[in-house]
């Protein structure tokens, strides 16, 4: 069974993003690109699922982004995915949730895959909607924000978080799902991993190679941003030292009060 | 764009907040474009919740009680969404930023190559031209955009965010007719419910949320729940906190769990790690109760008490009860 996972790069999240207020552009110094977190949980989902059906089973790592991106991409093969795939092109550039979804559909379909594991968001954009549209795009079945995969028989079963429980959701493949973080948390790439991920082969492919019909990246965009602004500061507390239970308490209930909220 | 559809996103009849949120501001953007304001409402349960939503501005209510979408996983609904939007013509599309919305506004997008924008906390028309306001990169900026090159354009609106408002009724419920020759593979085998189906957590107004300081489950349901009772709120939790198996991470706010904006937050021995910053900075007002008073929290909180959070709950609890009997 081929899996293929999709793999978005984002800047770091553990990291305080300012905003070059000249540029109106992200500071980057400092700021790490790293795979997105939601992504490793869908390489995390992939290699359980590899280990489990054994035989003949790989895992192709899918991501569109910059040759700069490319060693960054190869920490999913350290953590053991088979090989890696990325599109690759300066066309991309300014490229919206449209058209994510719409190239990384046509690149999928010409690397093949039986089923496609993706993360649930990405940490930048948190759109959220590109697994759905993919499935759309590819013709195939969709299946959202899966906390367990199961394959047998030719067939899929998920359970898929709702907001107060889940489902047990079953269809065939070839299907696209998504995973949330509860699949189990992504694996360190071991030093042999590491050695071994080297070795393993990353094709780039330019944009010429999927004979698309239509315009992407910033020409094909459906949005167009207006404005970027930093977010409303907000100030330091105002701080009150507790010494006991009551005068903390009623330190809170005047200030809501104040505030109208009680 | 013209229109306004929005997908009421309900479970056997009962809707959230955000439904009326969407249907309110359905009404003003349609009005700005000159347009009419549609939603649609799928499955059992469906009829109820057009009746609900009569007492909302819109001019239009299309109605399935169809089976399969409840059968199925999301194609009948998004059949019938696509239905809608190609028979109402160009429009912009409303769905609530929750899973099942951030599902349906994918697939949207895909059968109608319709642009996207999600996390949506305003909208504005200007000169005929919507745009439209979110917050990216958790909240680190906000972006203003508009669409482009598109028919259709989609937005997740995020709960909490928009005003509903009752009034100027006289919606026309009508039947959406099944569209034809569609088969389905994503069967729903079974539902199982771990939690009890509580106030959604992106749209309650009050947030009363636990962390790595709790040191354990019971506090979450012997002193938060209370509080967040009392309030007329519900519980949250830092991911440390699930991590730990303290609480469901359902219940997680923050990078890789859930985005709020109450109108109060109460962030109980959190110390405001940016990861969890990000799922929460955009609340009205923020109340952090914390043994260490130099924790980040108190660079953006509005109150910071330092003290004795296990002594200071119970008390809190018992004031805001005292009020509210007083009031009664």
């Amino acid at each position: 069974m081929k899996i293929v996972v999709t793999v978005k790069l984002v800047p770091d999240p553990n990291a305080e993003k300012r905003m070059d207020t000249a540029t109106k552009r992200l500071v980057r110094t400092g700021v790490d690109t790293v795979i997105n977190p939601y992504d490793e949980y869908a390489i995390e989902a992939a290699l359980q699922l590899k280990e489990k059906l054994g035989g003949d089973t790989t895992v192709t790592v899918f991501s569109m982004v910059p040759e700069t991106g490319k060693e960054t991409v190869r920490k999913a093969l350290a953590m053991g995915a088979d090989d890696a795939l990325m599109l690759s092109d300066a066309g991309l550039e300014g490229s919206d949730v449209w058209g994510t979804a719409y190239v990384m559909a046509q690149g999928l379909k010409k690397v093949g895959f039986d089923l496609v594991i993706c993360g649930g968001l990405s940490d930048d954009g948190s759109s959220g909607g590109v697994p759905g549209a993919l499935a759309e795009y590819l013709g195939v079945p969709g299946l959202t924000n899966a906390r367990h995969v199961e394959v047998a028989d030719g067939k899929l079963k998920c359970q898929r978080e709702t907001d107060n429980g889940y489902q047990v959701v079953s269809g065939p493949l070839p299907a696209v799902v998504s995973v949330t973080m509860a699949v189990g948390e992504p694996r360190y790439p071991s030093l042999k991993g590491i050695m071994g991920a080297k070795k393993k082969t990353i094709t780039v492919m330019p944009l010429s190679e999927l004979g698309l019909d239509r315009p992407v990246g910033n020409d094909g965009a459906k949005t167009e941003l207006l404005q970027f602004a930093p977010p409303p500061v907000r100030a330091k507390a105002h701080v009150v030292n507790a010494e006991d239970g009551p005068s903390g308490a009623k330190a809170i209930f005047d200030f809501l009060k104040e505030k109208k909220l009680v | 764009m013209q229109h306004v559809i929005v997908f009421v996103e309900h479970k056997a009849g009962h809707t959230r907040k955000v439904t009326f949120e969407m249907a309110t501001e359905a009404r003003t953007i349609a009005d700005a474009l000159g347009g009419k304001a549609h939603a649609v409402a799928l499955g059992t349960g469906a009829a109820a919740i057009a009746e609900q939503l009569k007492a909302y501005p819109l001019d239009t209510i299309h109605v399935s009680e169809d089976t399969d979408v409840d059968k199925f996983l999301l194609d009948p609904t998004v059949d019938y969404m696509e239905a809608v939007a190609k028979s109402t013509g160009s429009a912009l599309i409303i769905v609530p930023n929750t899973m099942l919305g951030r599902d349906v506004g994918g697939r949207l997008m895909a059968r109608l190559d319709a642009g996207f924008n999600a996390d949506v906390t305003d909208m504005k028309v200007e000169g005929g031209r919507l745009s439209i306001t979110a917050p990216k990169l958790g909240g680190a900026f906000i972006t203003t955009k508009a669409f482009k090159n598109c028919d259709f354009g989609i937005v997740t609106l995020r709960p909490n965010a928009f005003a509903a408002k009752a009034g100027g009724a006289g919606a026309q419920v009508v039947q959406i007719e099944k569209p034809a020759g569609k088969s389905y593979a994503m069967v729903v085998e079974s539902e199982v419910e771990e939690a009890s189906a509580e106030m959604g957590l992106e749209e309650a107004p009050v947030v009363v949320s636990g962390g790595r300081g709790l040191g354990g489950p019971e506090p979450f349901t012997t002193m938060l729940k209370p509080l967040a009772d009392a309030l007329g709120g519900t519980v949250g939790a830092t991911r440390a906190a699930a991590d730990a198996g303290w609480v469901p991470y359902s219940l997680q706010i923050g990078q890789t769990g859930k985005t709020v904006s109450p109108q109060l937050y109460i962030a109980i021995g959190i110390s405001g790690a940016i990861q969890h910053k990000v799922g929460m900075r955009t609340a009205g007002t923020i109340v952090a109760i914390n043994k260490d008073g130099t924790v980040p929290i108190g660079e953006f909180a509005d109150l910071l008490v330092v003290g004795d959070l296990f002594k200071i709950i119970p008390e809190l609890t018992k004031l805001i009860e005292a009020a509210k009997a007083a009031h009664a």
